[in-house]
């Protein structure tokens, strides 16, 4: 353990962390970051105060806007949670980003077969399907790392790459192309499968309730189930769970499976909520913004629902700033990041102490 | 106290607190120059906490440490290091791939560079005079644990040291090379070096000079070691009379083999472990395994808890043979095991005792309401456990990472002891642990042994297997030398056969 001296004053790492510093760091980190993207709307040319202000007023100055923050944040709480439950027992998912479009493409292939049933049929379907779909394609990176030790980090990231050219192969002149389209999407999906509008006057879905009831199911599986114990020791210490007599591959796999499960159904919040039909486009980044969001949510679900309503506001509110402001709303990705360093610094400068030196 | 020696080292009124824990209360207490000085203590009483502020790696809140009479104010290992402290620890921290020679050298000099042919004289020079073998051109990764010690007590000379603090030196040792240290230990001595030696064998601490005896935190007392006897010693240690250490004899054996070994046989990374080893294991017997660690001991456990599959040979368990077994299947058979590392191979540091007490059985019905682990059964477990086996913590729900060695074994004692129904493997089961929490141990040994449980039980301390073991095999590199009656044993006999000396244990 080090500790470093400045003059009467020294630097130590803190045996337990107290709440009280921890709300301290926090508060600093986030003003820290205020500061730093005053600076940068400053070097954008516009008052930060105005930036603010229009960041605030796009983002929930209005039902349409809040609604529309709430319509952002919900793929985010599905991908930040996927990460959530792999991290937790220290297996790195990277790939919420292949599942995402995997449970998109698993929904799709099955609902656009299913032109003509009711709703109560349709919707049902998608949610199982875009599940399987994100399981099964993270159950891929599960089997190479059970079977023959492949680490998940390189995996995963590799079937991201893979599962955008399938789609793409798919969508560009293939068999799910819209029909004399231009653009590599499908045609408009029947109202029918529509993910239901919760209020009127929004975009904001019924996915979002799914995602909320997501987290609180996540919560429960961490903090009350056999897995979720399982995936706490396998987090700390997954040698004495094996000599213990559980099967950690058998762990592995299905962390895996359930990490990819819930990407997955970011996947289709986005098709079938959002932009109705399936395009790249409408399902692309969530998977990678959603590990930041899980980190920033310190790995807990409640604190990733929150982490993703603001990176939902973030981009929301970012397009009326353009607008009002000139800033240009790219901005929003270099305030996501300065928010996730500073935080991350806010943290670690919590496990430490000033203490005053004495001499006796 | 001798004032005619002059104080190498003087600790004045420290205090060092942990949040609300005080680990040492107003501690003073002088190491003279040229003195073998035992700090005495059970696990928790303060020593690695009195000797980590010594060494640099905790600053005490209070007081004052003082070095030939100067104050010194150590914020480091390399402060230490620079006030003429050095301090072997109780895991090594050598560098495999480093030769003997860089692994001293390294890192002492003030260039890049390397001067090998003045830092090999050097090096010559202290293993000379101290009589200290060790070959500079080895690697690190090639020696033997106490060998391995031998190189970290060079390291501490070649930068100088005047105070050397060796924590638990000899509990890696064989017997043989325990008396060599000591041997060194008396050159170090009479050449002025003070040692400061972190015991809880009453044999090596009766060797010192002084002893300090820490109870929670505080100084019990500073004695002269020939004016006392041990069991004032360990009377002051533990506050209390000592338990009675007598071998509990029996009149009866249980009949019938529970567990059979045959020919067992491995290899790891191409270099034999086990070699043809063979034995009988009968319900309500206790066979003891000596040997030095790294003798093939883990292997025999590894295999037995079903972790490690032998290349041949068979185990069988009441006549049915299970060579290829899952832990989770031993377990089924009522095989419990006390791994030797318990923080790595035991616990789950981040898991509650509740939760570590059924490490492995998350899924039994017994402790689930459904689909959810039922807390109310953990915890009600964990209290009888806790009340059972006197774990001093706070409740179930206390992170087990945060508990003492002694502790921490007894939560483990508790999960295998209950898994146990016909097998316990016991490795390095007091490996550790204070006078108190062997007794506690070996009572639980004895109680679990009357109730007609075969223990397989491996100690490199040989009072273990002496106290407890009705026959004792030895161990030398993963072949079983001898099996011998305890009653008909000697120490002598068992230490010759653990360094492969057959003839000389023949003749003792």
């Amino acid at each position: 353990m080090s500790a470093i001296t400045l003059a009467a004053w020294r630097l130590e790492r803190r045996r337990e962390q107290r709440p009280g510093a921890r709300f301290v760091g926090l508060a600093v980190a986030l003003a820290g970051a205020l500061i730093l993207c005053s600076l940068l709307f400053v070097a954008a040319g516009a008052s930060p105060l105005h930036a603010f202000s229009a960041l605030l007023k796009g983002s929930f100055g209005s039902l349409r806007a809040t609604g529309e923050t709430l319509v952002k944040a919900t793929p985010l709480i599905f991908t930040g949670l996927a990460a959530c439950v792999a991290f937790r027992a220290r297996i790195w998912n990277i790939g919420a980003e292949g599942q995402v479009f995997a449970g998109a493409m698993c929904a799709f292939w099955i609902q656009h077969n299913l032109a003509g049933f009711p709703a109560a049929v349709q919707l049902p379907v998608i949610v199982i399907a875009s599940i399987v779909g994100g399981a099964l394609y993270a159950g891929i990176a599960a089997v190479l790392k059970t079977r023959f030790s492949v680490d998940e980090v390189i995996s995963t990231v590799m079937l991201n790459y893979i599962i955008v050219y399938v789609l793409s192969l798919l969508l560009l002149n293939g068999p799910w192309s819209e029909a004399g389209g231009f653009f590599e999407q499908t045609a408009r999906i029947d109202k029918s499968a529509w993910l239901p509008v919760l209020l009127s006057g929004t975009r904001l879905h019924a996915g979002f309730l799914l995602a909320l009831a997501a987290a609180v199911l996540v919560q429960i599986l961490l903090s009350r189930t056999p897995l979720g114990y399982e995936i706490k020791a396998a987090g700390s210490n997954l040698r004495a769970l094996e000599v213990q007599g559980t099967n950690v591959r058998r762990v592995i796999l299905v962390v895996l499976l359930v990490s990819g499960a819930l990407a997955g159904l970011a996947g289709i919040t986005e098709v079938y909520g959002v932009h109705h039909r399936l395009k790249a486009g409408a399902i692309m980044g969530y998977g990678y913004t959603g590990i930041i969001v899980a980190i920033l949510g310190q790995l807990h679900p409640a604190g990733i629902v929150v982490a993703a309503i603001l990176f939902g506001a973030l981009v929301n509110g970012g397009t009326l700033m353009q607008i009002e402001t000139g800033v240009p709303s790219a901005l929003i990705y270099a305030i996501e990041a300065i928010l996730l360093l500073f935080f991350l610094g806010g943290w670690s400068a919590c496990n430490f102490r000033l203490r005053r030196v004495r001499h006796a | 106290m001798d004032t005619t020696t002059p104080a190498r080292l003087s600790v004045r009124h420290l205090t060092k607190s942990f949040g609300q824990m005080v680990a040492n209360q107003d501690i003073s207490l002088d190491i003279l120059a040229g003195e073998l000085h035992c700090l005495l203590g059970e696990n928790g009483a303060g020593k690695s906490t009195l000797s980590s502020c010594l060494y640099g790696l905790y600053q005490p809140d209070e007081g004052e440490i003082r070095i030939d009479g100067a104050p010194v104010d150590l914020n480091s290992p390399g402060d230490a290091i620079r006030a003429g402290i050095g301090m072997v620890h109780q895991h090594f921290v050598l560098v495999p791939t480093f030769t003997v020679l860089e692994n001293i050298a390294v890192g002492t000099g003030s260039g890049l560079s390397l001067d090998r042919r003045s830092a090999l004289r050097r090096i010559a020079v202290i293993c000379e005079e101290y009589d200290i073998p060790l070959a500079p051109d080895r690697l690190a990764g090639d020696l033997s644990v106490g060998e391995q010690q031998w190189v970290e007590i060079v390291k501490a000379l070649y930068t100088g040291a005047r105070l050397l603090i060796l924590d638990e030196p000899t509990a890696v040792l064989t017997p043989d090379e325990s008396r060599k240290l000591f041997a060194v230990i008396r050159r170090l001595i009479d050449d002025g070096i003070s040692v400061m030696l972190i015991s809880h064998k009453m044999t090596e601490v009766m060797q010192s000079d002084r002893v300090s005896v820490l109870r929670k935190g505080r100084l019990v007392a500073t004695v002269k070691t020939a004016e006392v006897t041990r069991d004032k010693l360990t009377a002051m240690m533990i506050g209390g009379q000592p338990p009675s250490a007598a071998r509990a004899q029996r009149d009866t054996v249980g009949s019938g083999q529970v567990l059979s070994v045959r020919d067992l046989t491995l290899s790891r990374d191409g270099r034999p472990a086990l070699g043809e080893v063979s034995f009988d294991l009968a319900a309500g017997e206790i066979l003891g395994i000596a040997g030095v660690s790294g003798n093939g001991q883990d292997d025999i456990f590894e295999c037995l808890a079903g972790l490690t599959t032998p290349d041949s040979g068979s185990i069988a368990i009441e006549g049915k043979a299970l060579l290829h077994a899952s832990p989770a299947e031993m377990a089924g058979r009522g095989v419990g095991y006390v791994p030797s590392d318990r923080f790595r191979d035991g616990l789950v540091s981040d898991l509650t005792i509740a939760e570590n007490l059924t490490l492995g059985q998350q899924w039994s019905s017994r402790w689930r309401k459904g689909p959810l682990l039922d807390r109310t059964a953990l915890d009600t477990n964990a209290e009888t456990a806790i009340a059972d086996y006197a774990i001093a913590a706070p409740g179930p729900s206390a992170r087990c990472g945060k508990l003492s060695g002694g502790n921490a074994q007894k939560v483990i004692l508790a999960r295998e002891f209950a898994k146990a129904r016909r097998i316990l493997l016991c490795n390095q089961p007091t490996r550790g642990l204070d006078v108190g929490a062997v007794g506690f141990v070996h009572r639980e040994l004895q109680r679990k042994r009357d109730e007609g449980c075969a223990i397989l039980l491996a100690s490199e301390e040989l009072d273990d297997l002496f106290q407890l073991a009705d026959r004792i095999m030895v161990m030398f590199r993963g072949r079983v030398m001898a099996t011998l009656d305890t009653q008909a044993a000697t120490y002598e006999q068992v230490g010759h056969l653990m360094a492969g000396q057959e003839k000389q244990a023949a003749a003792a």
